[in-house]
């Protein structure tokens, strides 16, 4: 029984989850605030293949242990995500803000399917949003609610002259000619944060942790020293050149596992035709 | 018998089980941290073939000795005899991630030595890698990317709580708060361990003993090696040379394919000519 087959469909359905997260980095190469998805292999189930029922004489000259291991190809292994800090772009816009630290993140309040779940952003370009009373709501460039650190989202009450943010993300309003903070803007810090999941639009969620035993606040913890930058917002940290050169070995990869079927499918040929 | 037909067979499966060991080791040329696999093919037994009924020598009663000349020996086939892993040190690729590494082999006194991380699979059994790929699970524990704990010095799986640390090129994990030994260990003789699923090697059991030893690297005499952080070792895997040995391996087969092509054609004439009266 050939292997070759399977090892090789296997491994290219694993190389094209491969070439898709490749594809999502490089589509993702100028939006604000992305993480580069990282993904390696890991090889595939080895097996016992017993090609002599005589022990004795199958030992004879023999340096490993009994039978032949065979493999089953290779799969993509967890992917991981890299948190390295992407460079600052200045925008000089008085409600961009731009974290500089890795790991750090502000909270927004993201509703789906009737379900209000806070959700993770490293996207700092905060817009004033009317609300139905008038007053206005801090919301990002999707609409989704910015929250401060008690989880309340930022509304603003009407006859402000001016919103402005600083460097501790306090949200400072002027009203009359003086200035109030009135609000700070929520920053958390995932100490580990390889369990974080990219969802849509920028947003990171964590996932439910009840079931796996993890506790919540030993992954994600507010920040208590707040440091931002104002008017700058943070680039993707995709380096295009890795990805590229990354593309080009997967690429070849895939067609060597090609080769092999094609191989599988004409030594098939050549044992068909025997007579 | 034409004998023939069976050597000719055992040929063509010969070629086979060398075509999945190649092919899985070119499905694993991007693995970081695998040993690609060489199969060992081997000969049958000899056979020693006699004529019979050759020459007969007269005797004093009259009646014939029959000899049986020798014609000589003759090997009845081939087989894959074993898959032995290449244990020869991967190039190292820089990723920049914290939680790679590379373990990088010194000097080693042994001609077949080899090094390897130590993790713990899911049902707590001790196994090796070179597999540097690791992360840091929720928990805040090291894990290799299927989630097996990574075993330090003292064989407990290694508490990071993030993943802000360092590893020394001494294989020494430094948090805020403590210094963890990583553990690496070295076996004089690597084919004694087989692969196990996933990038693991393990040493394997007969009749309750098992066969081969691992020792703690850092007190074995003269081993030296360092470990890389932000660095993973790709495989060892020659694609080019993979490749032609595919194409060999394919050659061969279709040789084989043709011997008993021929062996067929004979045949033929022995059932369809020999003994026909017309």
């Amino acid at each position: 029984m050939s292997r070759m087959g399977i090892q090789a469909a296997t491994t290219m359905r694993e190389l094209q989850n491969k070439l898709d997260l490749i594809g999502h980095n490089v589509a993702n190469a100028n939006t604000t605030g992305y993480k580069t998805q990282m993904a390696n292999f890991s090889s595939l189930l080895y097996q016992n293949i017993d090609n002599f029922s005589d022990e004795e004489a199958n030992s004879v000259g023999r340096i490993t242990p009994l039978g032949i291991r065979q493999g089953a190809g290779a799969k993509v292994g967890h992917a991981n995500n890299n948190f390295t800090q992407g460079a600052l772009i200045n925008t000089e816009r008085p409600l961009d803000l731009a974290l500089t630290e890795d790991r750090q993140f502000f909270e927004v309040a993201v509703t789906e399917n009737g379900e209000t779940e806070t959700r993770f952003t490293r996207d700092g370009s905060f817009y004033l949003q009317p609300t139905e009373t008038g007053d206005s709501a801090l919301v990002t460039s999707n609409g989704h609610a910015v929250l401060d650190q008690f989880g309340e989202a930022i509304i603003i009450t009407e006859g402000f002259d001016d919103v402005a943010l600083d460097a501790s993300g306090q949200v400072v309003v002027q009203r009359d000619g003086i200035t109030n903070t009135e609000a700070a803007i929520s920053v958390v810090e995932a100490i580990r944060p390889q369990f974080l999941e990219q969802t849509g639009q920028n947003l990171f969620r964590l996932p439910d942790v009840t079931e796996t035993g993890f506790e919540a606040g030993d992954i994600i913890g507010q920040v208590a020293d707040v440091n931002v930058a104002v008017g700058r917002l943070e680039g993707s940290n995709v380096e295009l050149s890795t990805q590229m050169t990354e593309l080009i070995q997967t690429q070849r990869a895939y067609q060597f596992n090609a080769r092999t079927i094609s191989m599988h499918d004409q030594m098939r040929g050549l044992i068909n035709q025997m007579r | 018998m034409l004998r023939g037909y069976y050597t000719a067979a055992s040929g063509m499966r010969t070629q086979q089980r060398r075509q999945d060991t190649l092919s899985n080791n070119l499905s694993n040329a991007q693995t970081p941290g695998f040993k690609q696999d060489q199969a060992m093919t081997r000969s049958f037994p000899e056979l020693l073939v006699k004529r019979m009924g050759d020459e007969a020598i007269k005797t004093k009663t009259n009646k014939q000795l029959s000899l049986s000349n020798q014609v000589g020996p003759l090997t009845t086939g081939v087989y894959v005899h074993e898959t032995l892993a290449d244990q020869t040190q991967g190039t190292l690729q820089e990723t920049n991630m914290t939680t790679d590494m590379a373990l990088v082999n010194g000097n080693m006194p042994d001609e077949d030595g080899a090094l390897f991380f130590t993790v713990q699979n899911a049902e707590g059994d001790v196994r090796y890698t070179r597999n540097g790929n690791f992360t840091v699970d929720g928990e805040g524990y090291l894990t290799t990317n299927q989630g097996y704990y990574v075993l330090n010095d003292a064989g407990n799986p290694i508490f990071t709580n993030g993943e802000n640390f360092t590893v020394t090129p001494e294989g020494v994990l430094t948090t805020n708060t403590q210094q963890i030994p990583l553990q690496i260990n070295y076996t004089a003789n690597h084919y004694d361990l087989i692969k196990d699923d996933e990038n693991l090697f393990t040493l394997t059991e007969e009749d309750g003993d098992v066969l081969g030893a691992m020792e703690n690297a850092r007190d074995a005499l003269g081993v030296t090696f360092s470990v890389s952080q932000g660095f993973l070792e790709a495989s060892n895997v020659d694609s080019g040379q993979t490749m032609v040995e595919m194409m060999q391996a394919y050659r061969l087969f279709e040789s084989n394919q043709q011997v008993v092509k021929a062996y067929d054609k004979s045949m033929e004439i022995a059932v369809n000519q020999i003994g026909r009266l017309n």
